[in-house]
């Protein structure tokens, strides 16, 4: 078991007013499951998300990952668990405007302390992996959005995280860029990467193997995905 | 991330805005080069007018004939007797230089210079090192035997003879008040009146040196006011002072007739008063750094602002508070450090420019290099430590959500 979070609740504290963004949320996600996250807007999952990427901190209950009890631990420590355990996708990329594709590919082993030549190479692979090897020295500016997605799974992808949490990530594509990174997600996937993913869209979620859905910060319901859509290509 | 990728890494984002970077260069660039540009200059003049001076020793209290209550009489006045005594009693004193001088005319068949012709023993370059073109300087013979010898110096040389080379072995004749007197020139000394003669050119008196022994003869009128005593240290150089002082009173009988006082207080007056000059521009000049500094800091949090974005990525992708804190100090050191060696390049330039025009040779010294290095990285970290701990300390969350 990769994620283990038992009644969690994350309240925002704004000042005037709490905001209560889950209540009592148990869930548990197995290696090299691929679960998609739904509900209405505000119900509670880019909260879960920030959770589960140890970005934020929970109010109250209790999240294992990867049999570490992420709750105590300190900044520095998280942020070595983003580094090395964890790959973001977001749905507005998040790229930075300045370095190129491989320099963006690169960041998350800068933070992990490996040499230039290393993080070359690998960052290289990462891009070739999801069909870019011939945009690397492109800046971002320079990319469509899916390529950009592309880029930014690169780099989720390159220190070999235990997870990849997806916020949305097809939420800036049309739907032709949309297939090619859930042709990506679904490929991975078949390697053996556990991947959660936040969707708005039923057919996006069709792609998966678990639907958990949200309603007002608490679950109502998580059953497996019947119907797969298998894309021919990239499940081989 | 090593420190020479976080060094390539921050000057790649100060060139990404090149004009921001040299505005906010600019209070750096102009605190560090007036810095640099008034040190130097200072630093200069102060050699230069110090060079004037070099060939003075230091150890020297002087002791002067006083005219201040009931007048000088002619008791009163220093003899060759008492710079003996002087030097015999009392222990300190290493050497006695009696002098006396008068203005008059060296001259020669066809041509005359007027000049200052001093009376004083061989001992005298032990004051004050007198640097000889030709010959040679009075000897304790010369003095002993009060032989009728002379140093002349250079602009003497060349106003009466060809040069030092041919003026040595010449005769002349002084004259002081119509007492005539024939000399055998034995040296020729550099100018006594340094670049000040050199200024005035042939217009400059001229300087003979003569043994003090034959005064009498060629100078009846002019007594020994002067004596110019050198000490082994100035530790007690008061107290000294106060011996010689007592000695000379009960020889003369007589109170209240002489001061004797260090030789060259002037001297370090006119130090002083160059330090606090320079020290008085400096603080100015550092006030201007400090504005700069400023000026930086003000951008830097333009910055971390401009960049919280960025910030929230980086710190997704798993950069630590120290990561982030490491980065934009290391932009706002490289931001300072390029200011100070503009700064640095532009102070000398403005300096050698200034110094050719008032005429003072620059000297510029490598501790001005290490000055601007130092102070610029000290701008750097000191105005670049608040902005860079506002990023580190930004929360990942909300700088993603930073639109
Ligand atoms: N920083 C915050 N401060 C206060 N309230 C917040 C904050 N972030 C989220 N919320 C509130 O928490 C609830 C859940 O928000 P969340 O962003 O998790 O929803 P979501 O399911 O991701 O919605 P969407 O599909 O629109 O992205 C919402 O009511 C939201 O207003
Ligand atoms: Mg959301």
């Amino acid at each position: 078991m990769i994620i283990r979070v038992e009644n969690l609740t994350k309240v925002y504290d704004t000042g005037a007013i709490q905001v209560k963004a889950l209540s009592n949320v148990s869930l548990s996600i197995e290696r090299k499951e691929y679960v998609a996250i739904m509900g209405a807007s505000g119900s509670g999952k880019s909260t879960l998300m920030n959770i589960l990427g140890c970005l934020d901190r929970l109010t109250d209950g209790k999240y294992i990952l990867d049999n570490v009890d992420v709750s105590t631990l300190s900044d520095n420590e998280l942020a070595v668990i983003r580094n090395k355990k964890i790959g973001f996708v977001f749905q507005a990329f998040n790229l930075l405007p300045r370095l190129s594709a491989l320099g963006n590919v690169e960041l998350p082993m800068v933070y992990a302390g490996l040499s230039k030549s290393d993080r070359r190479q690998k960052a290289k692979a990462a891009l070739e992996k999801v069909g870019l090897g011939d945009r690397m020295h492109h800046r971002p500016n320079e990319l469509s959005g899916g390529q950009k997605q592309r880029v930014a799974i690169a780099r989720a992808l390159v220190n070999d995280p235990a997870i990849i949490l997806a916020d949305e990530p097809t939420g800036n594509l049309d739907t032709k860029s949309s297939e090619e990174i859930m042709n990506i997600f679904e490929g991975l996937n078949n390697e053996g990467v556990t991947i959660v993913m936040v969707t708005h869209e039923r057919d996006i979620a069709q792609h998966t193997k678990r639907a958990v859905v949200f309603r007002d910060g608490e679950i109502i319901s998580d059953k497996q995905i019947e119907n797969r859509i298998i894309r021919g290509g990239s499940s081989k | 991330m090593n420190m020479a990728e976080s060094f390539i890494s921050a000057l790649q984002s100060v060139k990404a805005n090149k004009m921001r970077s040299f505005l906010t260069m600019l209070g750096i660039i102009i605190g560090i080069s007036s810095v640099i540009t008034i040190v130097s200059i200072g630093q200069g003049g102060k050699e230069a007018i110090m060079g004037e001076f070099d060939n003075l020793g230091t150890n020297v209290i002087n002791v002067n004939v006083k005219s201040l209550e009931g007048g000088i009489e002619d008791r009163d006045y220093l003899t060759l007797k008492d710079a003996q005594l002087v030097k015999d009693k009392i222990p300190e004193v290493v050497a006695v230089v009696p002098a006396a001088g008068a203005m008059g005319y060296m001259k020669t068949e066809k041509e005359k210079k007027f000049s200052e012709i001093d009376c004083i023993t061989h001992e005298f370059n032990k004051l004050m090192k007198v640097e000889m073109l030709a010959g040679r300087f009075l000897s304790e013979g010369d003095v002993e035997a009060a032989r009728n010898v002379i140093v002349i110096d250079e602009i003497t040389a060349k106003k009466l003879f060809k040069g030092p080379e041919d003026a040595v072995g010449q005769r002349i004749k002084v004259t002081i008040n119509d007492n005539n007197t024939n000399f055998t020139i034995i040296g020729v000394s550099e100018n006594a009146g340094g670049s000040m003669a050199a200024m005035f050119g042939d217009n400059y008196p001229g300087t003979g040196y003569v043994p003090i022994t034959i005064r009498e003869r060629i100078m009846p009128n002019v007594q020994i006011s002067l004596f110019s005593v050198l000490l082994e240290n100035m530790d007690n150089a008061n107290e000294v002072a106060a011996k010689i002082v007592r000695l000379l009173e009960q020889s003369h009988r007589n109170e209240g007739k002489y001061a004797a006082e260090e030789g060259f207080k002037e001297l370090d007056m006119l130090n002083n008063v160059i330090n606090i000059f320079t020290m008085v521009i400096g603080a100015i000049a550092g006030i201007s750094l400090v504005v700069g500094g400023i000026g930086v800091m003000n951008i830097m949090l333009v910055s971390v602002t401009e960049r919280t974005r960025e910030i929230g990525i980086r710190k997704a992708l798993g950069a630590k508070n120290k990561d982030i804190l490491l980065q934009f100090l290391t932009e706002s050191l490289i931001l300072c450090l390029i200011g100070g060696i503009i700064g640095m390049s532009l102070g000398i330039t403005l300096g050698i420019v200034v110094g050719k025009i008032i005429n003072i040779p620059l000297r510029i010294s490598p501790l001005v290099i290490l000055l601007a290095v130092g102070f610029s990285s000290a701008v750097g970290i000191f105005f670049g430590l608040y902005p860079a701990n506002k990023a580190a300390k930004l929360d990942p969350i909300e700088a993603l959500r930073y639109e």
